[in-house]
Parts: C-alpha cells; structure tokens; sequence
C-alpha cells in the first residue's frame, strides 16, 4: 500500500461519497451482517467442542454429530407436530441430531476452505509475480497452465483422486487445491505486470536489487489488496465446491458431518423429513452469500479497479 | 494468422499429452487398483492375477506406453464394472448429456442477456436489484440443494412433473431448468458489468450525440462489444457447465456422461473415470483454443506477439 498510485484513491471516493444517505446505510450493512454471519460461524465451527484443547466432554453441540440413537429416528423439528426440544432442529434417519451435525459440519467446511485458500494462494501468487515480472517464455507457458486449470472442473480431479486413494479429507483439499491456484496466478499476473512499469520497481533495479528481491520485497506488498480479495471472494466458492463434493460422494466420507453429506442424506426423504436437507442447504448459502457479500465490498473498498475479478 | 493456428496447435497437442500422463500418474501412483478390486476372500494370487489381466505387473514407462498406444487408436480399455468397452459407454450416455446441456445453456445465456442488459441499463432501479438479488441468490445456493427442492415442490407435493428419467418434453423441465440456473448467475454478472463498462465509452456517447435511437445503441452497439467479456472467461464458463451437469445428472438420474461417471466413481472403475476425465480435457484444450484463435481474430496484435 505504500506506493501506491494515487488515481485510485481518487476514483474511489466520488463512489463511495456520492451515495444517498440510504445507499450509504445499506452499503454498510453488506459489510456488518456478513461480518457477524462468519464470525459466529467461525466460533462455533471452534467451540463446536473442545477436544482439541483436551476437553472432549465440553462442547457447544448438544449431542455427538455421530452417535445413532435409533429411537430418536427422523424427528422433526421442535416448531413442527411431534418435535421437540431435545433435538431442536429435529433429528436424521439414524436418529443423529441435526443441529449437532451442522454445528460441526461448519468445522468441516471452513477448515476445508481455510486450508485450500492458504494452499492455493500462496502458490498462485508465487506463480503469478514470476509470470508477471520475467515475462517471456516463462509467462506464455505458465500462463497456459493457469488457462487450462481454470477451465478443468475441479470435480473431475477429485473424482479421479477418490478412485484411487478413496476418499478423504486430505483428497478432497488436494483435489480441491490442485487447480484453485489458477485464480490467483491469474490476477497476481495482472497486477504485477501493472506493478512492473512503475517509477519504483525501476529505482530498485537502479539500486543493483536482484530479480528476486524486486518480486517479493517490491512488488509482493502491493498485491496484497487484490490478494485478500479474492481470497475473501473464494470462501463461498470452496465452500460450494466440498459440498458438491460431498454429495456426489468424492468429498468427505460419511459419517463425518459435512453438510454437503447431510444434503445427500435427506435427498430421498425430502417428502417425509425435509428438515435433514433444508438446514444444511440454508447453512451452506448464508455463508456463501456472507463471503461473497464481503469480497463485494472489500473490493468496492480496496480496490475498485478489480471489479471484474 | 496460419502460423499462429499451426503454433497453437502443437501446444495443444503437447499439453494433451501432459494431461495424459498426469492423470495416467494420478490414477496410478496413488494406490494399487488391484488391491481395491480384490475382495475380503482374494488371495495373493487372485490380487496377482488382477494385475496381470489389468497390465498393472509392467513397469510405469511401459504402462504409459500401453496406454498410450490404445489411446491413439481409440482404445481406452474396458470398464471394470460393466465389462464392456468404455468408449461405447461414453458413445451411448454422450448424446443424452448433449440434450440436456445444449438447451440449458441456450436458455441461460438467453436470460443472462436479457437479465444483464436490463441491469445495467436501468442502474440501481428495482429492475437492477432485482437482477443482482437474483445474481446473490443464484450463487450462494448449492445447485443440488436446488434441484433436490424443485424436485419436492414440483414432483412430490404438486405431482406435475416427473422425478427423475428420460423421456417426453415433461421430463426435460426440471433438469433444464435447473441447469440454467445453475449457470445464469455468472453469466449474468459478467454481462451486466461488461455492458456497464461498454455504456460508459466514448463511441457510445458519440452514438448518442449523433442521435442514434437508445435501442439500437444498446442491442446493436454496445452488446455486441460487452459480449466479448464472457470469452476472456470461456473456460471457466465451461468448467462450471461440467459440474453443473454431473451434479443435475445424479439428482435427475439423467443417463448421461455425468451419471455414469458418478456411478463408476462409486465402484471404483477407473478406466471409466479416467477416459471421462480425459474426454473432458481435450475439451478444455479445444475450448481454449477456439478462444485463443477467436482472440486472435478479433486482435491482430496477438497473433505477431507471442507465436
């Protein structure tokens, strides 16, 4: 953000300043809700139980996601005839409680994604500054890479990985990681081909810094912006992409509660229970609306530039 | 222009190859499909056995070379499952796939036009918000969870649509339809903002100054450019059409590509999965080309640049 060019600045503030009171308010709230949204999220995917800091009794879930209680099989929720508050959101086919399931299904998914993003990011930003900044060859051929894995549909790897490793968490990150670097090199390309021209970069080279220093001590801070957000905007993406994932059976191995695998779960009950595919389907959107939501405006934000991203 | 045809080409064909060996390796080194053939009663010979008939006791080099060599003659081996060759599988479900994405695609790039140009030539009105509720809706809801709720209002509580199948105009209604939805979202998106873009250039207001009618700015001038955004992003487009079929095929139990592909999944039979998987990257390689091509028809620039 130091040297950054100031043009930028100046577009963005007539946007945001020449917005009513109204558009003002509402634009706010597109970054408050979908900052308490995730946040809670995130806490309860955490405090889903407390196993990790050796306390596997204490949890927030009111009953182990994977635990069967046959007698308890396909209750409805509490609000509907016949449900009850013990198990509030009603319970699956094998008399699992839903709410416990979605509880720490958020675990699953946002640890998926957490991970993928930070694998992903950071080998598509290391991939796209040196696409960017050396040029020639080495950016027609990197550059043919990040084409073609951005047009091959990820389900398709993780279809091929699950044949032969089976499935698994680490397959599906994998699968998942194996082309979602493509996005970033993309964008980080862009940028620092942007980057490269300016007065900056060629005062480094003037003062004798390697290719090497000029890429990641230069021109890595200025990308940052774009960088958080597509990270932002790729929350929702993975989110969908381990459900799609998961239902189609190539994603999380059941019983784990992923909330793609409940989805699937409920799929050929919707007529007598349709509570077991209507809470993970509302959980899923929220949080994908919410990251998308926020991603929209840390770039109308940050960086206006990239509202084509 | 033909040397950079004949360029391309040759890449294209390089990278086949790469694709080739990276999902021979991906399929391969990551486990023994011997062992995952053999059951709880097979014994070491049954597993040996397995091996041999599947060419699997041959060294990696050689096994690429085998494979390679029934590739280019059309030979993607036979289906563990169903045991007949793959290619005549992919022959009978390709069809079925093709009817159901043809029109689902058409209908969605139709309604992406008509929904994105209406968005961003009526800014912020309730027409553009509407558009963009659409767009937010469309995009964070998973696409199976969709269908699985069109299937209950449409099949199971009001009976007027059939589940699941092939068969008359009834049974294409709900795949179709959710097919597109699946696809409209981004589609939309890019059109809007593209057409924004367009609306704000200097020719446009030229075209306006000379007293063109607002209609024939905006359907015949300022599309026909803002329709070249959704080519820079082509390949994505079609990487999410390919989801989106498998995912409509499974809940639909549509017989095409997607579903066969889902059912080989589940036992395991890799040369099914593997010459699908292949299928779909050659046309992700011939997509890309088409557009590098189309590029640089329309950009003159491109072709003297980088052959």
């Amino acid at each position: 953000m130091q040297e950054k060019d100031s043009d930028s600045e100046i577009t963005t503030e007539p946007v945001v300043s020449g917005l009513s009171r109204r558009a003002r308010i509402v634009r706010k709230l597109t970054f408050i809700i979908p900052v308490i949204i995730l946040s809670l999220i995130i806490l309860v995917a955490i405090f889903a139980d407390l196993a990790w800091l050796g306390l596997p009794d204490v949890r927030l879930a009111p009953y182990d996601p994977i635990e069967m209680s046959l007698p308890d099989r396909l209750m409805p929720p509490f609000w509907a005839e016949e449900g009850s508050t013990e198990h509030l959101l009603g319970t699956d086919k094998m008399g699992r409680d839903i709410l416990s399931r979605l509880i720490f299904g958020a675990r699953i998914s946002l640890s998926v994604s957490l991970l993928v993003i930070l694998i992903t990011s950071a080998v598509g930003t290391f991939l796209g500054i040196i696409a960017g900044y050396l040029g020639g060859r080495t950016e027609a051929f990197l550059m043919r890479i990040t084409d073609i894995s951005m047009a091959f549909p990820p389900i398709l790897v993780a279809m091929l990985l699950v044949v032969s490793m089976g499935p698994s968490f680490l397959t599906v990150v994998l699968a998942i990681s194996l082309l979602g670097w493509a996005p970033y090199a993309r964008l980080i390309r862009g940028e620092t081909l942007r980057l490269r021209e300016m007065d900056f970069v060629a005062q480094a080279r003037i003062i004798g810094a390697s290719p090497f220093r000029i890429m990641f001590r230069h021109i890595f801070p200025n990308v940052i912006n774009p960088l958080i957000i597509i990270m932002t905007l790729q929350i929702g993406l993975l989110i969908l992409t381990e459900a799609a994932l998961s239902f189609l059976g190539v994603g999380i191995p059941p019983p784990a509660p992923s909330w793609g695998n409940m989805i699937n779960d409920g799929r050929n009950l919707v007529d007598t229970a349709w509570w077991i595919s209507t809470f993970p389907g509302i959980a899923i959107g929220l949080v994908v609306m919410s990251g998308n939501f926020l991603g929209d405006w840390l770039r109308d934000t940050m960086d206006p530039r990239l509202r084509q991203v | 222009m033909g040397r950079f045809i004949v360029m391309r080409l040759l890449q294209t064909v390089v990278a086949l190859v790469g694709i080739a060996m990276l999902i021979f390796t991906l399929v391969r080194v990551s486990g023994d499909p011997a062992l995952m053939l053999a059951t709880a009663t097979s014994t070491a010979e049954d597993i040996q056995r397995i091996r041999v008939n599947l060419g699997l006791d041959k060294s990696i080099p050689e096994q690429f070379w085998i494979f390679t060599v029934n590739l280019v003659q059309g030979d993607l081996g036979d289906s563990l499952f169903k045991k007949k060759p793959v290619t005549g599988m992919i022959g009978a479900a390709l069809p079925n796939s093709i009817k159901l994405v043809l029109p689902s695609w058409a209908i969605a790039m139709l309604g992406a036009v008509l929904l994105g140009v209406l968005g961003a030539t009526r800014r912020d009105t309730i027409w553009d918000n509407g558009v963009k509720f659409l767009a937010i809706l469309g995009q964070a809801l998973p696409g199976f969870w969709v269908a699985i709720v069109a299937v209950y209002f449409f099949s199971v509580r009001w009976r007027l649509l059939p589940t699941s199948g092939l068969g008359g105009v009834d049974h294409y209604i709900l795949p179709v339809a959710t097919l597109a939805f699946f696809l409209l979202p981004g589609m939309m998106r890019l059109i809007r903002s593209s057409m924004m873009d367009v609306l704000d250039s200097e020719y446009i207001k030229m075209a306006r100054i000379k007293g063109l009618p607002e209609r024939i700015i905006i359907w015949k001038h300022a599309l026909r450019n803002a329709l070249i955004a959704p080519l820079t992003v082509a390949g994505m487009l079609f990487a999410g059409m390919i989801t989106g079929a498998v995912i409509v095929e499974t809940v639909f139990r549509w017989p095409g590509v997607g579903w066969i592909l889902v059912e080989g999944v589940m036992a395991r039979d890799f040369p099914l999965v593997q010459a699908i998987t292949l299928l779909v990257a050659v046309l992700v390689l011939g997509i890309n080309l088409l557009v590098d091509i189309t590029y640089a028809y329309i950009d003159p620039q491109i072709r003297y640049q980088k052959t």
